[in-house]
C-alpha cells in the first residue's frame, strides 16, 4: 500500500530541514536537537534500506510557487503562495509498506515540534494483501 | 525463453554453494552477461550448461570478494573444489522438485507476502528487477532494496535450501499457492492502471501455477489453484471496456471469454474435487468454474455459489469471502438475507459499501444505495473502481 506523508510546516526563514527553522525546534537543548536529526537520519536509512522509501523531495518556498486560475476561458497566472496559512506543504515522502499501521509508525520519524504531519494514502489501485 | 533456465541454475548453485543471497545474485549476474553476449555471439548450445557456469563463477567471486564471509568461502570451497570453474563439466541433472524448493524458499513464513511475491518473480518467474518494480508501480532501486532485504531476511533465520518437514509441507506450499494468487492479483492493478500492458504478471503466475501442479500433483489443491487462475483469466478479455474502465460480471459480454481456458479450468477442478481434502483453491476454483458455465448473471446456479461460499467460509474465512456469501445469499434469498450477512464486516470497508449499494437498489432505497456508492468510491484506493462506484452513484433515481 502506498502512503504520501506531506510535511506542513512554516520555518523561518524558508528552509530545510525545516525543524531547524522553527523556533518550536529552535528552544530544544542542542542534545536533544542532535537526538532527533540522528534519529530521523536513522529512520531514513532504515525505510531506504527495507525497500519501503518510494520517492522523497523538499519543496521550495511557496512564496516561489507560481497560481494558474481559471477566469472563464482565461488562464490567469499569479506568483504564490497558496494560501496565507499558518503552514505550507514543505515536502513529501512516498513510501510503499505492507500496513496502515507501519505507514502511521514511518510518519513519526518526519517533522518535529510546530509541524502537521499529513499522511494519505494512494490512489495506487493495488489489491488488499491479506 | 532461456530465463527460464534460472530456477534450474539457481537450485544447482544452492546445492553447491548453499547461500541464497550469494547464488541469487550470481544468476542475475549470469543473466544479464547472456543478456549481452548470446546477441552478439550467438546462442550456445546448452545455455543451461553456459549460465550454470558462468554463474558459478560469480558465485565464487562474490564469496571471495566478500572478506566478512570468508567461513562460507571456506566451506563452499571444500565442497566443490575446483568444479566451478571447469568448463567441460556437464550441468548437474536438476530433480523436478528443486523448483518447488525454491518456490517454498521464496515464500517463507518470515517474508511479507509482497516480499515472497518479489523473490518468487525473480528467483523462478524470470523477470528482472526492472520488470517486478515496474508492475509495482515502485522505481527500480526500491525493488532491489526489497528484493536484498527478503534475502537478508532469510539469511538471518537461517532458511535453508532444503525440503521442510512432512509436518510442514502443506503449509508451505499453502503459503506458495497464495503468493502466487497474489502475483495474479497484482496483474489485475497492472491492467486497470496501464492500458493495453502485457499481461506479465498473468502469465508469470499462470506459468507459476502450472509448474507447481506439475511438480505436485498429488496434491489436489495445486489443481485448484491452477483451474482457478484459468478460469479467472478466461474472463480477463472481458473484464475491462475499450476506454479501460472496468465491466461488472453481471455485464460482461461473456462470448469473450476464452472457451479454451474455460474447459481447461473445469476439466482440472472436476478431476480434482473428488480426490480430497477440498481446500479453499478448490472451492474459490468451483465457484468460479459455476460462473463460467452460467450463459448470463440469471442463469448462474446461485444455490450452488451459496453453498460453495458456505464451505469456503468454513474454511478459510476471510473478508472477500464474506462478500461473496452475501451476494450469493442475496441471489438466493433476497437482498435482506445479503444485507444481514455484510454486518459481519466493518462498516468502514469500502467493498462492503459496494455491495450494500447493490443491494440498497434492488430494495429500491435509492437514496440510501447511492450514500453507499458514495462512501465506497471514497475508500477505495483503485482509480477505475472510484470511477464504476461513482457511475452508479450518479446513475440511481432519486428515490
Amino acid at each position: 500500500m502506498k502512503y504520501v506523508i506531506l510535511i506542513h510546516s512554516n520555518p523561518q526563514p524558508w528552509g530545510h530541514p525545516t525543524p531547524d527553522f522553527l523556533p518550536e525546534h529552535q528552544a530544544l537543548p542542542q542534545e536533544e536537537r542532535e537526538a532527533g536529526s540522528r534519529a530521523f537520519e536513522e529512520g531514513l536509512a532504515a525505510i531506504t534500506e527495507r525497500g519501503e522509501l518510494v520517492h522523497a523531495e523538499a519543496l521550495a518556498a511557496p512564496s516561489s510557487s507560481r497560481l494558474l486560475r481559471w477566469e472563464g476561458d482565461r488562464k490567469v497566472a499569479v506568483d504564490g503562495p497558496y494560501a496565507e496559512g499558518k503552514e505550507h506543504l514543505a515536502g513529501f515522502f512516498l513510501i510503499d509498506v505492507d500496513t496502515a499501521e507501519r505507514a502511521e509508525e514511518i510518519a513519526g520519524i518526519f517533522g518535529a515540534r510546530g509541524e502537521t504531519i499529513e499522511l494519505r494514502p494512494v490512489m495506487s489501485g493495488e489489491p488488499d494483501v491479506s | 525463453m532461456w530465463r527460464r533456465e534460472a530456477p534450474h541454475v539457481l537450485s544447482t548453485l544452492l546445492r553447491r554453494y548453499g547461500d541464497f543471497t550469494t547464488c541469487e545474485d550470481a544468476v542475475q549476474l549470469a543473466l544479464i552477461a547472456a543478456a549481452e553476449q548470446w546477441p552478439r555471439e550467438g546462442t550456445p548450445r546448452n545455455p543451461a550448461a553456459w549460465l550454470t557456469r558462468v554463474a558459478s563463477r560469480r558465485a565464487v567471486d562474490l564469496l571471495r570478494a566478500d572478506a566478512a564471509r570468508r567461513d562460507r568461502e571456506e566451506r563452499a570451497a571444500t565442497r566443490e573444489p575446483g568444479r566451478a570453474s571447469d568448463p567441460a563439466d556437464p550441468v548437474e541433472s536438476d530433480a523436478p522438485d528443486d523448483t518447488l524448493l525454491l518456490l517454498m524458499l521464496c515464500a517463507h513464513p518470515a517474508l511479507t507476502t509482497a516480499s515472497q511475491v518479489a523473490l518468487m518473480l525473480r528467483a523462478v518467474g524470470g523477470l528482472t528487477t526492472a520488470q517486478i518494480a515496474q508492475c509495482f508501480f515502485v522505481e527500480e532501486r526500491t525493488m532491489g532494496q526489497r528484493i536484498s532485504r527478503a534475502k537478508r531476511t532469510l539469511a538471518g533465520q537461517g532458511a535453508r535450501f532444503e525440503a521442510p518437514t512432512a509436518a510442514d509441507l502443506p503449509a508451505r506450499l499453502h503459503a506458495v499457492r497464495h503468493a502466487v494468487a497474489a502475483v495474479y492479483a497484482q496483474d489485475h492493478a497492472l491492467t486497470e492502471r496501464v492500458r493495453g500492458t502485457d499481461p506479465l504478471l498473468a502469465a508469470a503466475a499462470l506459468d507459476l501455477a502450472r509448474r507447481i501442479h506439475r511438480l505436485a500433483p498429488s496434491d489436489p489443491e495445486n489443481a485448484g489453484l491452477l483451474a482457478l487462475l484459468l478460469l479467472t483469466h478466461a474472463r480477463a478479455p472481458a473484464r475491462l471496456d475499450a476506454a479501460g474502465e472496468i465491466v461488472p460480471l453481471a455485464e460482461q459480454d461473456r462470448s469473450r471469454w476464452s472457451p479454451r481456458l474455460i474447459a481447461e479450468g473445469i476439466a482440472l477442478i472436476e478431476r480434482a474435487l473428488p480426490v480430497g481434502p477440498v481446500g479453499p483453491f478448490q472451492l474459490q476454483a468451483a465457484i468460479a468454474a459455476v460462473h463460467a458455465e452460467a450463459r448470463s448473471m440469471e442463469d448462474t446456479d446461485w444455490a450452488q455459489i451459496l453453498v460453495l461460499y458456505g464451505m469456503l467460509d468454513a474454511v478459510e474465512p476471510a473478508p472477500s469471502v464474506t462478500l461473496g456469501l452475501a451476494v450469493a445469499t442475496a441471489e438466493v434469498a433476497g437482498p435482506e438475507a445479503g444485507l444481514e450477512i455484510l454486518d459481519r464486516l466493518p462498516e468502514g470497508s469500502h467493498r462492503r459499501q459496494a455491495v450494500t449499494g447493490h443491494l440498497l437498489s434492488r430494495l429500491g432505497r435509492a437514496d440510501e444505495a447511492r450514500e453507499a456508492f458514495l462512501r465506497a468510491a471514497e475508500g477505495t484506493r483503485s482509480l477505475p473502481e472510484q470511477r464504476y462506484l461513482h457511475r452508479l452513484a450518479g446513475a440511481i433515481r432519486p428515490g
